[in-house]
C-alpha cells in the first residue's frame, strides 16, 4: 500500500448530496441489496468496492432510478437528492437522470457520429444556444475525457468505430457534456490502458471541484488514488463505509480487511 | 415395379456396406476403436456412401438420357407416309408415346401380350379407351408398330440399366470395403463427400435461377427481333392487337406498377413501423404475445381474398364516398383501391421485420440514452430508430418488391386497363382512375390462344425480365443495406 499516490484528502465535512436509508432491491424473488444506508457527500469522490455480484452496480442504478427500466426490479427504502426523495411520485426520473449522470460498465456509444454522441445530452436538454456553443461543449467534454486529440479529426465518423477504450472515454465525454451534478461511474476504467486510466482519474479529480462522483471499481489502487470515501459491499450488504484512508489503513470489519488485502474476492 | 426393387436393393447394399465397413475397420484395429484413424461409424458411412453415390448417380443419368435416345431411334422408324396432312413428326411421336403408355397399362391389367400384338389398331384404340387412355387421332398401323418398338426398346434398356446400376453399387462396395483399414482417413473422406452434397444443393438453387434468367433472356431476344426495343422502352402507349400492328410500350404498365406500389407503401410503411415501435417499446409482454401473431395473420391471407375485399368493399366505398363526391371519376376499380388493400397486406411484412430489428437494438443503447436523461420517446426517435434504420429500410424494400410483383389485388382492385398517356397527364395521375400493372399484363398476354412467335405474346417475357431486374435490384439493395447494418454491431 505504500507505493500508492494518496491525494491529500479533505478533512472538512462536506454537505450531503445523496442520502440513502434502508435501501433494499429485489430482482423478482431474489434479494440483491439488503438494507443499505449511505450518505454521499458533495464535491467528493466516493468509491464502491466489493467482490463481483455483491450489488455495487445495483445500488448505483438506484441513485438515478435506472432500475426503473428493469421490469423485475423493485426498490424500497428512501433515497434523497438535496433532501428531496427521488422516488417520490412527483419526481420525474427523466429530470433526475439529467442531474445524476451515468457511465456504464460496458461502453455503449450510439451508432451516430462521435460529435452527435457527445452532443446528444446537450441537445436534448437545450444546453446550448447555437452551434458554436455546442461545438465548444463537445470539444470541452472530449478534452476532459482525454479523447480530443484522438478524435478531433474524425468527429463525423461513427462512435462505434472507435476502439473499446476510446468508446468508454466517448461515453464519459457524453455524460460530462450533460453537466450533471452527480456522476455515477460503473467501472469506467475496466477497458482502458494505464495512460487513459490515469487521464480518467485526473478527470475524476477535476470533476470533484464541482460535482459528486461515485465510482465502482475493482482496483483497490484506483479506489485509494481517486476517492475520499469508500464503501465496501459484500453479498448485498454494505459492510463498511468510511474515509478511504480509514478503510484502507484501518478497517473495522475483518471482511473488509480480507478483501482489500486480497483474501476474499 | 422393377425400379422400386432396384432402389431397395441399392439401399440394402448400402446398409450392408455400412455394417461390413464398420466391422472390418474394428477388426483391423484389433477391436480397439482408439487405434482407428476415425470413429468407427465413419468407416461404415464411407462404404455406404461409396455404394450409393455412383449407383444413384448412374441411375439418375440413365433415366435422363434413355428417353431421349429411345425417342430419337423410334422417330426414325416412322415412315413419312404415316405423317398425315397438317400433322408433324413431333405430334405423331407424342401419339406413339401415349400408345406405348396405354400398352403398359393394358399389360399391367393382365392383358396377354400376344393378343395385343394381334389386334387391329382400331380394336386396340377401343381397348385403351376402356382403361382411360384416350387418343386424339385414330391410331394407324404405323403408330401401333412404333409404339410396340418404343416399349420393347424402353424395356430392354431398363434391364440393362438395372444391371449397370447394380454393378456400380457392387463395385463401390468392393472397392471401399477393400480400402477400409485402421489407417484409412475415413472421416476426411466422408466429410468431403458430404461437402459435395451440400455444394450440390446450393448449386441446384443457383442453377435454377440461372435457368430462369436464361430462358427469359432467350424469349426476350426473340421479342426484340419482332418488335423494336426503342418502342418498347420509350413508347407511351399500350395497345396490343393480336391481328398485328400492336403498340407495346412498357411505360404505361411501369407507371401503373410504381404508382400502385407507392400508394401501398405509403399505407404500409407508417402503419407497420408504428405498430412495430408500439409492440417492441411500449406493449407489455402479454399484449405483445397476443398482438404480434394477430398482425402476422394478415400475411397468411391469400392475395385473392384481399382482391375480393378490394373488389366488393373498398372499391365501391372509395367510389361512393370519395371519388364521386370529389369529382374524380366513377370507377370502383382504381389505383387507390388496389394500393390501399395491398398496403394492408404489406403491413405485417414491415411490422414484423421492423419489430425484430428494433428488438435487436442492444438494451445498453437504451440504458445509455435514459442515463443521459432522455425520455422514452426521445430515445426511440434519436437512438433506436436511427440504429435500426438500415434494417427497417431493408424491410421496406422487401415489402416494395412484394408490392411490385403482386397481381391478384391489382386485377380485382385496379382493373386491367393500362394507363392512357395519350389522354393527358391528369388522367394518368388521378388515383381514382383504373390502371394496371406489368404482372397483370403478363398474365393477360399469355392466357387464351397463344402463339409463341407473335410479339403480342413474347412481350410478356420482356415485361417479366424487366420486372425481374427491378425486384432483383431492390433485393440486392435491401441485402446490401442490411449487411451494412450488421457491421455496426461488430
Ligand atoms: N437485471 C437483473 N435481473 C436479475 N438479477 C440481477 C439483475 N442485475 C443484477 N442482478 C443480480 O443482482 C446481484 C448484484 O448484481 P450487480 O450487477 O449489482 O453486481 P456488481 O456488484 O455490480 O458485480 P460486478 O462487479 O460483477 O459488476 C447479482 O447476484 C446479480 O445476479
Ligand atoms: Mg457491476
Amino acid at each position: 500500500m505504500n507505493d500508492m499516490r494518496l491525494i491529500d484528502r479533505k478533512t472538512t465535512m462536506n454537505e450531503i448530496k445523496i442520502a440513502a436509508e434502508g435501501v433494499d432491491v429485489f430482482y423478482g424473488e431474489s434479494h440483491a441489496l439488503k438494507d443499505v444506508s449511505v450518505d454521499i457527500e458533495e464535491r467528493t469522490v466516493t468509491a464502491f468496492i466489493g467482490p463481483s455480484g455483491c450489488g455495487k452496480s445495483t445500488f448505483l442504478r438506484c441513485l438515478n432510478r435506472m432500475n426503473d427500466t428493469i421490469p423485475t426490479a423493485r426498490v424500497t427504502g428512501r433515497i434523497t437528492l438535496d433532501g428531496e426523495d427521488i422516488y417520490a411520485p412527483s419526481v420525474d426520473p427523466v429530470q433526475l437522470r439529467a442531474k445524476v449522470g451515468m457511465v456504464f460498465q460496458k461502453p455503449n456509444p450510439f451508432p451516430k457520429s462521435i460529435y452527435d454522441n457527445v452532443a446528444y445530452g446537450p441537445r436534448i436538454h437545450g444546453l446550448s444556444r447555437n452551434k458554436a456553443e455546442l461545438d465548444e461543449i463537445v470539444e470541452n467534454s472530449l478534452r476532459r475525457a482525454a479523447l480530443w486529440d484522438e478524435a478531433k479529426d474524425r468527429l463525423a465518423e461513427p462512435g462505434t468505430g472507435l476502439s473499446g477504450g476510446q468508446q468508454q472515454r466517448l461515453c464519459i465525454a457524453r455524460a460530462v457534456a450533460t453537466a450533471p451534478e452527480v456522476l455515477l461511474m460503473d467501472e469506467p476504467c475496466s477497458a482502458l490502458d494505464p495512460i487513459a486510466t490515469a487521464q480518467v482519474e485526473e478527470l475524476i479529480d477535476e470533476l470533484r471541484q464541482n460535482f459528486s462522483v461515485v465510482i465502482v471499481t475493482h482496483s483497490m489502487q484506483q479506489a485509494a488514488r481517486v476517492s475520499q470515501k469508500t464503501a465496501f459491499f459484500h453479498l448485498g450488504h454494505l459492510v463498511e463505509y468510511d474515509d478511504t484512508d480509514t478503510i484502507f489503513q484501518n478497517p473495522r470489519d475483518t471482511r473488509t480487511e480480507s478483501y482489500i488485502t486480497g483474501r476474499i474476492g | 415395379m422393377p425400379t422400386t426393387w432396384l432402389i431397395l436393393a441399392i439401399a440394402a447394399l448400402a446398409a450392408l456396406g455400412f455394417v461390413a465397413g464398420r466391422a472390418r475397420a474394428m477388426t483391423s484395429a484389433g477391436g480397439d476403436a482408439r487405434r482407428l484413424h476415425s470413429l468407427p461409424a465413419y468407416y461404415g458411412w464411407n462404404v455406404a456412401l461409396t455404394v450409393l453415390t455412383p449407383a444413384l448417380g448412374l441411375f439418375v443419368l440413365w433415366m435422363l438420357v434413355q428417353p431421349f435416345l429411345v425417342d430419337r431411334h423410334v422417330t426414325g422408324l416412322i415412315p413419312d407416309s404415316a405423317i398425315g396432312q397438317g400433322s408433324s413428326r413431333g405430334l405423331v411421336m407424342s401419339d406413339v408415346r401415349r400408345v406405348a403408355e396405354g400398352l403398359s397399362v393394358l399389360e399391367a391389367r393382365g392383358a396377354d401380350a400376344d393378343d395385343i400384338a394381334a389386334m387391329t389398331p382400331e380394336a386396340l384404340q377401343d381397348e385403351m379407351a376402356a382403361v382411360g387412355v384416350a387418343l386424339g387421332t385414330p391410331m394407324t398401323p404405323a403408330v401401333k408398330a412404333a409404339a410396340e418398338a418404343y416399349r420393347a426398346e424402353t424395356d430392354g434398356w431398363r434391364t440393362w440399366m438395372g444391371v449397370a446400376v447394380l454393378a456400380a453399387a457392387l463395385g463401390g462396395l468392393a472397392l471401399s470395403w477393400r480400402m477400409t483399414d485402421k489407417d484409412f482417413r475415413a472421416r476426411n473422406t466422408v466429410e468431403r463427400g458430404i461437402l459435395f452434397m451440400l455444394l450440390g444443393a446450393a448449386l441446384v438453387a443457383i442453377l435454377t435461377t440461372l435457368g430462369i434468367v436464361l430462358s427469359m433472356l432467350f424469349e426476350t431476344a426473340n421479342f426484340f427481333e419482332a418488335y423494336p426495343w426503342q418502342k418498347f422502352f420509350l413508347g407511351t402507349n399500350w395497345a396490343p392487337d393480336f391481328r398485328g400492328n400492336s403498340e407495346l410500350a412498357i411505360l404505361p404498365l411501369l407507371w401503373g406498377t410504381l404508382y400502385i406500389s407507392l400508394i401501398a407503401l405509403l399505407v404500409a410503411v407508417p402503419i407497420g413501423l408504428f405498430a412495430a415501435i408500439y409492440l417492441s417499446e411500449y406493449a407489455t409482454k402479454r399484449v405483445r404475445t397476443l398482438a404480434k401473431p394477430a398482425i402476422e395473420i394478415l400475411a397468411g391471407i391469400p392475395t385473392i381474398v384481399y382482391g375480393l375485399f378490394a373488389l366488393i368493399t373498398v372499391g365501391p366505398m372509395l367510389r361512393d364516398w370519395l371519388a364521386q363526391p370529389l369529382g374524380f371519376g366513377n370507377s370502383s376499380s382504381s389505383v387507390m383501391t388496389a394500393g390501399l388493400v395491398m398496403g394492408i397486406m404489406l403491413i405485417p411484412f414491415v411490422s414484423s421485420l421492423s419489430d425484430d430489428i428494433i428488438n435487436a437494438v442492444p438494451q445498453s443503447l437504451r440504458d445509455g440514452s435514459y442515463g443521459l436523461g432522455a425520455t422514452q420517446s426521445e430515445t426511440i426517435k434519436q437512438v433506436i430508430v436511427p440504429a435500426a434504420l438500415p434494417g427497417i429500410v431493408g424491410a421496406i424494400l422487401l415489402a416494395a418488391s412484394r408490392a411490385i410483383g403482386e397481381t391478384m389485388i391489382v386485377v380485382l382492385g385496379a382493373g386491367a386497363a393500362a394507363a392512357q398517356f395519350n389522354q393527358g397527364l391528369g388522367e394518368v395521375v388521378n388515383p381514382f382512375q383504373a390502371m394496371t400493372t406489368i404482372t397483370v399484363k403478363i398474365v393477360s398476354q399469355l392466357t387464351g390462344d397463344t402463339d409463341f412467335s407473335s410479339p403480342e405474346t413474347l412481350v410478356a417475357f420482356a415485361l417479366g425480365l424487366t420486372l425481374f431486374v427491378i425486384t432483383l435490384g431492390l433485393n440486392v439493395l435491401a441485402l446490401w443495406i442490411v449487411r451494412r447494418y450488421r457491421e455496426q454491431y461488430e
